[in-house]
């Protein structure tokens, strides 16, 4: 009697530590004051974010993540905050919300996603983190700041942009959303978030197929952990935790919206674009994946064969040279007047001596883009491919 | 009593000033494989640790030369130079080390072309870009590799007053930079 005793109290603080249960608000700690000044600080620093050049601008894949988090706001609690969705450009696997609602996504983290219902699991939790007030609550408990911010440098420094936005906008305040939360208000989040998701009539599961891909992806990156999931609770206790309130909660019941096809549609060009942010961080693992998931869907797409020919190049490996002189010309043969792929061709063919070919490469990139802004040096190698290799 | 609290005063104002002097040098610059000649002017804040020179203080300009073993990792991306490699790579290279950088934001490359440094065949980049604070600079970036090195001079000043202000001062020096070994 007394091994079960103490077997269910065990039981049952391993179950408080794994997840809280879902909470509300408490009144007590926060006035319409000062939800006003916090809410008037969040729209300055939003007005820093939007006016930097930052932004992946593009109507329709706003207009479609906006109309996600309409389908999810409308089951949410609190009518006073209008949410709203906004991309960064930036291929890290990050995103966070501002108390007034406004919440930021980066396209790393987007490019990742498989489905619209990862795509609702991501935007649940930075909703929980709006309504449940996480913000304020951050504020007010500043006197416990172990509590609540210890997570904040750490996670920081995980990611060189977020250290950049907490440098410019500060530590404080509206704030800790960029900054990071305290492990209790991340849980909060997720519970928060799971549930918001499945009352939308998304498959919750999907939360945990994202926290798994995404753990995938560190892994092969080898990079920190993204600063979406902050350093507390660690990915992994979070898909243990995930994983045991869906077998809880979600026992036999397998349906819920997942919309594959729509998402990979409306975000084709996003996964492209990233694509390009990765190259020039080098990240050549993951833009190749990434293209190469593009090409599947559109095959004759002459801007992804170039790119993934680039990515093939700039790893400078040497059995990789063919495989990126058939991409380049494949995109030539699917659109003969992108001069991208002449220029590259041409570069390559110089570079391996070949002076007749490069010659005609970079003769028909000039023609065809001839205020290229790089044309002086294309004009430079042309030179010297007529002049046999001798400066004239 | 007056006299001496004068002489006291002036002593302090000369010693003071010859300090001044003395912090507003060219010493202590780096031992180089290369040789510039400086314009007057010019000197080298002593708690830069390379060969950085300004004439009003580093952040309104500077004039920086740096010669790094190519193999060597850059700060923010991973793309690596190679011994072969032609200016236009080579080039391609630097712009994306510094859009990637995210101290710097509205990153624009006005000019993007190849260049000749004492000879050898290089590039020169001219960008702008904000600070944090949102003050605006423009960079005059020129670059070559030599061997296993990639030696490169940049010119960064404010944009407003200070870049045209000091760029003859720049040329100078570029048109005077000697590799003397390797």
């Amino acid at each position: 009697m007394k091994y079960i005793a103490v077997i269910l109290a065990v039981g049952c603080l391993a179950a408080a530590c794994a997840l809280p249960p879902p909470v509300s608000v408490p009144e007590d700690l926060w006035t319409e004051k000062d939800e006003e000044i916090l809410w008037h600080r969040a729209q300055k620093e939003q007005l820093v974010l939007d006016n930097n050049d930052w932004l992946y601008r593009d109507a329709e894949i706003e207009t479609y993540l906006n109309e996600v988090a309409a389908r999810l706001g409308a089951f949410t609690d609190s009518t006073d905050i209008v949410f709203k969705i906004k991309i960064i450009n930036d291929p890290n696997l990050n995103a966070f919300a501002f108390p007034n609602g406004v919440i930021y996504v980066h396209t790393g983290l987007l490019a990742r996603m498989e489905n619209e219902a990862q795509l609702a699991a991501l935007l649940a939790h930075e909703m929980t983190h709006c309504t449940l007030r996480h913000s304020l609550r951050a504020l007010k408990s500043k006197k416990d700041p172990a509590d609540n911010m210890a997570t904040a440098g750490q996670n920081r420094d995980n990611v060189a942009m977020l250290r950049y936005l907490a440098g410019i906008l500060g530590t404080n305040g509206s704030m800790a959303a960029v900054t990071g939360y305290s492990r209790r208000f991340e849980a909060e989040a997720d519970r928060g978030g799971l549930d918001l998701m499945a009352k939308a009539g998304y498959d919750p599961r999907q939360a945990l197929n994202l926290f798994e891909l995404l753990q995938q992806e560190i892994e092969n990156q080898g990079i920190k952990e993204p600063f979406f999931f902050g350093t507390h609770p660690s990915v992994q206790q979070r898909i243990e935790n995930a994983d045991r309130w869906l077998a809880n909660e979600y026992l036999g019941k397998n349906s819920g919206l997942i919309n594959a096809e729509i998402f990979r549609s409306r975000l084709d060009r996003l996964v492209l674009d990233n694509a390009r942010l990765d190259l020039q961080f080098s990240r050549f693992y993951i833009a190749r994946k990434n293209v190469e998931m593009y090409l599947r869907r559109h095959q004759e797409d002459a801007d992804a064969h170039y790119l993934l020919g680039e990515i093939f190049r700039q790893q400078g490996r040497q059995r990789d040279t063919r495989t990126a002189i058939e991409h380049y010309r494949q995109a030539i043969v699917l659109d003969p007047s992108f001069s991208a792929p002449h220029k590259a061709m041409g570069l390559m063919h110089y570079k391996e001596g070949d002076r007749i070919l490069a010659k005609k490469f970079f003769e028909s990139c000039l023609l065809l883009s001839p205020d290229a802004p790089d044309k002086a040096y294309i004009q430079g190698y042309l030179k010297r491919c007529i002049n046999n290799g001798e400066e004239s | 009593m007056k006299k001496l609290l004068l002489l006291f005063i002036s002593m302090c104002l000369i010693l003071g000033c010859a300090s001044a002097a003395n912090k507003r040098s060219l010493k202590d610059l780096p031992k180089s494989d290369f040789s510039v000649e400086i314009p007057d002017g010019w000197w080298k804040p002593q708690y830069v640790n390379k060969y950085l020179i300004t004439k009003d203080g580093p952040f309104l300009q500077y004039v920086l030369i740096q010669q790094r073993p190519i193999d060597r990792v850059f700060k923010n991306t991973k793309k690596k130079m190679r011994p072969r490699m032609l200016p236009l790579e080579s080039a391609r290279i630097i712009i994306d080390e510094i859009a990637s950088d995210r101290n710097i934001m509205n990153f624009k490359v006005i000019e993007n072309a190849p260049a000749i440094i004492d000879g050898h065949a290089g590039f020169k980049i001219l960008f702008t870009y904000k600070d944090k604070k949102g003050s605006e600079f423009k960079t005059l970036y020129y670059g070559f590799i030599n061997g296993d090195s990639f030696f490169n001079l940049r010119y960064n000043a404010a944009t407003r007053h200070y870049f045209e202000k000091d760029i003859a001062d720049f040329k100078q020096i570029l048109n005077s930079f000697k590799l003397v070994r390797g």
